[in-house]
């Protein structure tokens, strides 16, 4: 039976406006909403050219449109998703607002999909606190009275220059029958790799296909590896403090190249090494994690395999081999 | 840029014919326990075996993938290990269906120095939920931050064609009834079956104005198409489906600002693609919604004589990035059966924004 693992992935986007769209959503803080002329029409959301052309279209081109608006088409959501502006059902709707040629889609908290119709009129529900941002608009509503939800904290005193856009996206994937041997296999320190039957190349980790000969390998397949080997390369990571980050001092990774074999373990962590002391042909031994201790899984760069936590000094001396800083594959 | 096949004024001229010669697809599925790179092993074996071909004699690939999809950087990285790239070969890869994938590598065959090309399109939409994923994809700022979703979109789509008088809810009912019986004789349809139109338009709807059987079910899976050159396409089969004509075009990235009744890239792109140079036996369209099929059928003015989705179509079965793939492999197998004329489209983006024609024939 497959194993499946789920990991979260966040994205998060900065973006810079540019002058219109910049425009449009300082504007958005004022509880104005803003326009474009190109030609005879008012392009709504605007753009900074126009979609049927391409001529660009300045700035001094906006112009204001509604608030209020007529709805010309819709389709009601009775499950919202979490990235959904309501967390109640509602529609997403092309808005014609007043003065516009082109439909704004939005959300309109309507109750009840009888309460909707093409002609309906719509007014828009603000945000108290807006930062300008399209969902400074909660939602439109029925009728012709514009809303604010909270305190109005009034517009912002600078222009919107930047968004921030945070998406987390779950994802749902199955682990390799290999990836569970080679970690089962630390868990009685050993080190599982498998050798190609068409190359005879050996492979660390689980990845369970050659990728030179593009076959499948199975637990037929499988060989234990030794314990020691040699760094042939390194770097010397100085955090940055992104989302998600844990480290916080500089922290070393190395490449390590197993004794008797071609296989190199890519991105492993050291332990009892300081970063000053790690060098090309630093001799090097496997660090295990006591039994019984639950070790993760390990991200795809810089995981360990289940429960070798990294490498040590051997103590024997360095290697002396100006060739072995290029095994990095 | 190549528009067409034959010499044109101002393009170069096409000194080789370029042909589908063989294709192959995973099982169509709800979830996969493969990795994307393993389904992308199987199938392209799958494609070469029957062929008599293996890897080495693969002289370009191209991959069609999308990392969103995946939920992982550069993931196309990973795949390339399904195509044996070593000693290192001519790879490409695009963040779009693999049909797109094709494109390129036809463009490249035109080249000439090269006979033989791999195409593939992959995808697991099981890893992620959709809902979620494709919002990230659309504008940055007026329709993400709203998580305007891939139903919403064709919801409003279905509903401007049913105002303008276009078509109607029984009208859409029965292409799903066509395409779920149509795909009873295909193994690698997902659903299928003999449905009442009535017991159809009596259930509730998922997005109004769309229902259950509008919309296409989730698939993972993968597709990989060979193509080669001149007398070597010969070799490989007795018969290969010629690529006679080939374009895509594009539209806004936001809908709207498009009429959302009409899709003038299909229209374009299949005159530049030659279609009115002779009839047309079957057409394939990467419709995943029943309204979309009516559309592109009008844009393409499709007769009644032309068999649509015989396959079952994207409504049988949808592996996202290699749903448009597949209608080209579709449309491949009726010329390899002895047809003479098929017609295959792909498109991309919300509300049928991006639209490639490909024009297959028995002779070149």
């Amino acid at each position: 039976m497959t194993r499946f693992v789920e990991s979260s992935i966040t994205f998060p986007y900065k973006r810079s406006l540019g002058p219109v769209i910049g425009a449009f959503m300082t504007a958005l803080t004022d509880q104005r909403i803003l326009g474009i002329r190109s030609g005879d029409r008012v392009l709504v959301p605007p753009l900074e050219w126009d979609p049927q052309t391409g001529a660009e279209l300045p700035a001094d081109a906006m112009v204001e449109v509604g608030p209020n608006g007529t709805v010309e088409s819709w389709t009601w959501v009775p499950v919202p998703s979490e990235q959904h502006p309501l967390d109640c059902p509602f529609a997403f709707a092309m808005i014609r607002l007043d003065g516009a040629s082109t439909p704004l889609l939005h959300a309109v908290d309507a109750g009840s999909p009888a309460a909707l119709a093409v002609g309906t009129r719509v007014a828009p529900r603000w945000r108290g606190v807006r930062q300008g941002r399209i969902d400074d608009i909660i939602a439109f509503v029925a009728g012709e009275v514009s809303e604010v939800e909270g305190v109005d904290a009034g517009p912002k005193s600078e222009p919107v220059l930047m968004m921030d856009y945070n998406a987390s996206i779950t994802y749902r994937n199955p682990v390799p029958l290999v990836l569970d041997r080679v970690r089962e296999a630390s868990r009685e320190e050993r080190i599982l790799g498998q050798r190609c039957p068409v190359c005879a190349r050996v492979y660390a980790g689980g990845r369970g296909y050659c990728p030179i000969d593009a076959v499948e390998l199975g637990v037929e397949h499988d060989v234990d590896l030794p314990h020691t080997g040699t760094i042939t390369n390194f770097t010397i990571i100085q955090p940055v403090q992104y989302p998600g980050q844990t480290e916080t001092e500089p922290f070393a990774r190395v490449f390590v190249l197993l004794d008797g074999t071609d296989v190199i373990l890519p991105y492993q962590p050291v332990i009892e090494l300081p970063v000053g002391d790690v060098c090309v042909g630093k001799r090097v031994a496997a660090a295990w994690a006591p039994p019984g201790d639950d070790v993760d899984e390990g991200g795809t760069m810089g995981g360990a395999y289940g429960h070798l936590i990294g490498w040590m000094p051997s103590g024997e001396p360095n290697i002396d081999d100006p060739d072995l800083v290029n095994r990095i594959f | 840029m190549v528009h067409a096949n034959g010499p044109a004024a101002n393009g170069p001229s096409m000194s080789t014919d370029i042909a589908v010669v063989g294709w192959a697809q995973s099982p169509m599925i709800r979830r996969t326990d493969l990795s994307e790179t393993q389904l992308l092993l199987r199938v392209i074996t799958d494609a070469l075996e029957p062929l008599g071909l293996t890897r080495t004699d693969i002289d370009f690939t191209c991959l069609g993938s999308c990392d969103y999809i995946t939920g992982q950087a550069f993931s196309f990285v990973s795949n390339l290990d399904a195509i044996g790239a070593w000693p290192p070969k001519r790879d490409s890869h695009v963040e779009m269906d693999g049909a797109w994938a094709l494109y390129e590598a036809w463009l490249r065959l035109q080249e000439g120095d090269i006979e033989i090309a791999v195409v593939t399109g992959s995808g697991r939409s099981s890893t992620g939920d959709p809902a979620l994923i494709y919002p990230m994809e659309m504008d940055p700022f007026y329709l993400a931050p709203l998580g305007v979703d891939p139903l919403t979109f064709a919801a409003l789509q279905a509903r401007a064609l049913i105002a303008a008088g276009i078509t109607d809810e029984r009208a859409m009912a029965e292409v799903a009834q066509r395409s779920r019986r149509d795909a009873v004789a295909n193994p690698n349809a997902q659903v299928k079956g003999d449905f009442d139109v009535e017991t159809l338009l009596g259930t509730d709807y998922v997005r109004e104005p769309l229902r259950r059987h509008d919309l296409p079910p989730i698939t993972d899976g993968a597709a990989a198409m060979v193509l080669a050159t001149g007398d070597r396409a010969r070799q490989l089969r007795d018969r290969p489906a010629y690529i006679t004509g080939f374009d895509h075009r594009t539209e806004c990235h936001n809908p709207v600002y498009r009429d959302l009744t009409d899709s003038p890239s299909t229209r374009i792109a299949a005159a530049a693609a030659h279609i009115g140079t002779g009839p047309l036996e079957v057409a394939e369209l990467q419709a995943a919604f029943t309204h979309e099929e009516i559309l592109l059928r009008r844009a393409l003015e499709l007769g009644d004589d032309v068999a649509v989705n015989r396959s079952g179509g994207a409504l049988a079965s949808n592996p996202i990035m290699a749903t448009g793939l597949a209608r080209i492999g579709y449309a491949a197998n009726h010329i390899f059966d002895g047809g003479n004329r098929a017609l295959a489209h792909s498109t991309s983006g919300p509300c049928l924004q991006q639209n490639l024609i490909c024009i297959l024939e028995g002779t070149p």
